[in-house]
């Protein structure tokens, strides 16, 4: 691939762009909670957006694509099963109380609703969890732009980790949250256009669906049993495993997002960032992985488009970029790579921005330096940010050097996220349950998790305890590890909880359904409250799944 | 000026017409001019966005 200067031009003006967005932000920054929570002052077109585009990630886009050429439109479950429906529960159930409890991050609520142990728990692993996995997408984009353009990996890691520390830093999270949505309708508009000249090229949805055998262009009809389908899963993990545990587990309980929808100016605004972001998030597998599915076709038809080969298959991580070469001349090709690169800055500064948060909140102000000025607290958290960046590069040149370390490491952070949806559920919508219970069932979820891994096979991953059970795939094995971990948590927290004190019902208010009062806003017309919203959301993706079966 | 439309507005406009300018650049591919296509709503969004912040200041 080959750039001309238009291409460049395009790219630099996008830094460009992105820079002065940091500048002009700066002067809002007054205090710690400007810079890490963006003074609950953000309108919600906005947080909705950047709902969405913290998740967007480099990773996430060329993933799916690759996704959409390996398992066909099944990818679509993560979007139309998993994703949607657990936006429409955190802004109708959820929001409530992350919002209500004047809690700065997600682990500060643990502690407002639990106690200390269980929020450093989550507050520590989420930390260095966000610390590996910018690391590791920052690896990904370095390895990729020195595949397809043969950019140094110093250069490009370098260069796009300064851009984001330099707006990061400058305007804390108003500044990464309003980057994210440019760089939001930059993804879409840079990729729209390939899927549909590569659509429109296999002839269409009609082509790809003659070109390709039926089970690439359905999502529900393949799913009676793991056999009938490439992704080797059935109705009840899927659903079970990610409809439910995966997906409400990171859209529910991940700071990340949720520090987004925390951002909104009032609490109505905050119930419907999720709500509002689900329409556009309908739509995004159209974008990310119809291509992957129509790079299939294309290579059965000889126009001279074919997936590059890798160890006796396809690599199908190369879809998106291949497809590029193929049909963006120069311009739109700068426009389509800024775009992979406002990706790659999207999920970094998310990342870093949920980091600096909890560093500053959780771990400092709740550890080490408990009632210093707030002026102390902005300084620690432009240090964390700066920080957080520095580990991230680090992070990266490990995933580089030590890949296996990297694939055991996310493997650990996956056992921890597993179990997190079950207390997150108990501590909302069950008085009666405590510190202990939560602290235990997240520790006992974990366990469980680690121990389906090792007691079963999958394409060659896991068993290392024994073998007791077969999985067809490695997806098939993540969704029953999830499924486990997320029930064992569950029933030990119940347990525990009833077997130690609670908190008294004077401490939970603003904390816990029952004990909170639920804002129904009559007077705000229907289409900002979240009730209907959430049902016009409903019926949108009812009509998805049914047409797409 | 904290207007977010003002610079998505300003960017995409620029991007835009910045594309205009190399109508007929061919990928092996595509048979149309997909830049002049692409240039075209770019500016019409820029310009959208653009609209809307000036209309409510």
């Amino acid at each position: 691939m080959r750039l001309e200067i238009i291409d460049y031009a395009i790219l630099a003006l996008y830094f460009v762009f992105v820079l002065a967005i940091g500048f002009v932000i700066r002067r809002r920054v007054q205090s710690s909670e400007d810079f890490l929570t963006a003074g609950r002052s953000v309108p919600v077109w906005i947080t909705s957006l950047a709902f969405l585009a913290a998740n967007l990630g480099a990773q996430e886009v060329v993933g799916m694509c690759a996704s959409g050429a390996k398992y066909g439109l099944m990818t679509a479950h993560f979007y139309w099963l998993g994703a949607v429906p657990a936006m429409m529960f955190i802004g109708v159930f959820m929001m409530p109380f992350y919002y209500g409890s004047r809690a700065r991050s997600v682990p500060e609520y643990l502690k407002l609703r639990f106690d200390e142990k269980t929020r450093v728990l989550n507050a520590a692993s989420f930390a260095v969890m966000t610390v590996f996995s910018s690391g590791v997408s920052m690896y990904a984009l370095g390895k990729l732009f020195q595949l397809v353009l043969n950019w140094d990996f110093t250069n490009s890691v370098l260069l796009s980790a300064a851009i984001v520390l330099v707006y990061t830093f400058l305007g804390g999270l108003t500044s990464a949250i309003y980057n994210e949505v440019l760089q939001f309708f930059l993804i879409v508009l840079g990729f729209a256009p390939l899927s549909i000249l590569a659509v429109m090229k296999a002839g269409g949805w009609k082509g790809l669906a003659t070109r390709l055998p039926p089970v690439m262009t359905h999502t529900w009809s393949y799913v009676g049993s793991a056999s009938e389908n490439p992704m080797g899963v059935e109705a009840f993990s899927l659903i079970a495993g990610l409809g439910f545990v995966l997906s409400f587990g990171y859209w529910c309980t991940d700071f990340l997002v949720v520090q987004r929808a925390m951002a909104a100016n009032s609490m109505s605004a905050a119930r419907r960032t999720p709500l509002m972001a689900a329409f556009p998030k309908m739509v995004i597998p159209f974008i990310v992985i119809l291509p992957g599915i129509a790079a299939i076709a294309l290579s059965h038809m000889s126009v001279g488009y074919s997936l590059p080969p890798k160890d006796g298959g396809l690599d199908y991580d190369q879809a998106l970029t291949t497809l590029m070469a193929q049909f963006y001349p120069s311009g739109l090709l700068g426009v389509g790579l800024t775009a992979l690169m406002a990706s790659f800055m999207s999920g970094m500064a998310g990342n870093v921005t949920a980091f600096n948060t909890v560093f500053t909140y959780d771990l400092y102000q709740g550890h080490i330096r408990r009632d210093a000025p707030d002026s102390h607290y902005l300084w620690v958290g432009r240090a964390a940010t700066i920080g957080g960046i520095a580990l991230s590069i680090a992070a990266a040149y490990l995933a580089q050097r030590y890949n296996n370390i990297m694939d055991v490491l996310q493997l650990v952070f996956s056992f921890v996220n597993a179990p997190l949806f079950a207390t997150f559920l108990l501590g909302m919508f069950w008085k009666r349950s405590t510190g202990h219970g939560a602290f235990t069932g997240l520790l006992a979820g974990t366990a469980a998790a680690a121990a389906t891994h090792g007691l079963t096979l999958a394409e060659g991953k896991g068993g290392w305890i024994a073998t007791i059970h077969q999985f067809p795939s490695t997806m098939a094995q993540n969704f029953w590890i999830a499924i486990f971990a997320w029930s064992v948590c569950f029933v030990v927290t119940i347990a525990v909880s009833l077997t130690t004190a609670p908190k008294p019902e004077s401490e939970l208010h603003g904390l816990v359904y029952g004990l909170t009062k639920i804002p129904h806003d009559p007077a705000e017309p229907w289409y900002r409250r979240p009730g209907p919203l959430a049902l016009i959301v409903g019926v949108a993706l009812t009509i998805l799944n049914i047409i797409f079966w | 000026m904290d207007d977010l439309r003002i610079p998505i507005g300003a960017f995409f406009a620029i991007v835009g017409v910045l594309l205009m300018t190399v109508p007929s650049a061919r990928a092996p591919l595509t048979e149309v001019p997909v830049n002049l296509y692409a240039g075209v709503s770019m500016l019409i969004f820029g310009g959208v966005m653009l609209w809307l912040a000036r209309r409510r200041s």
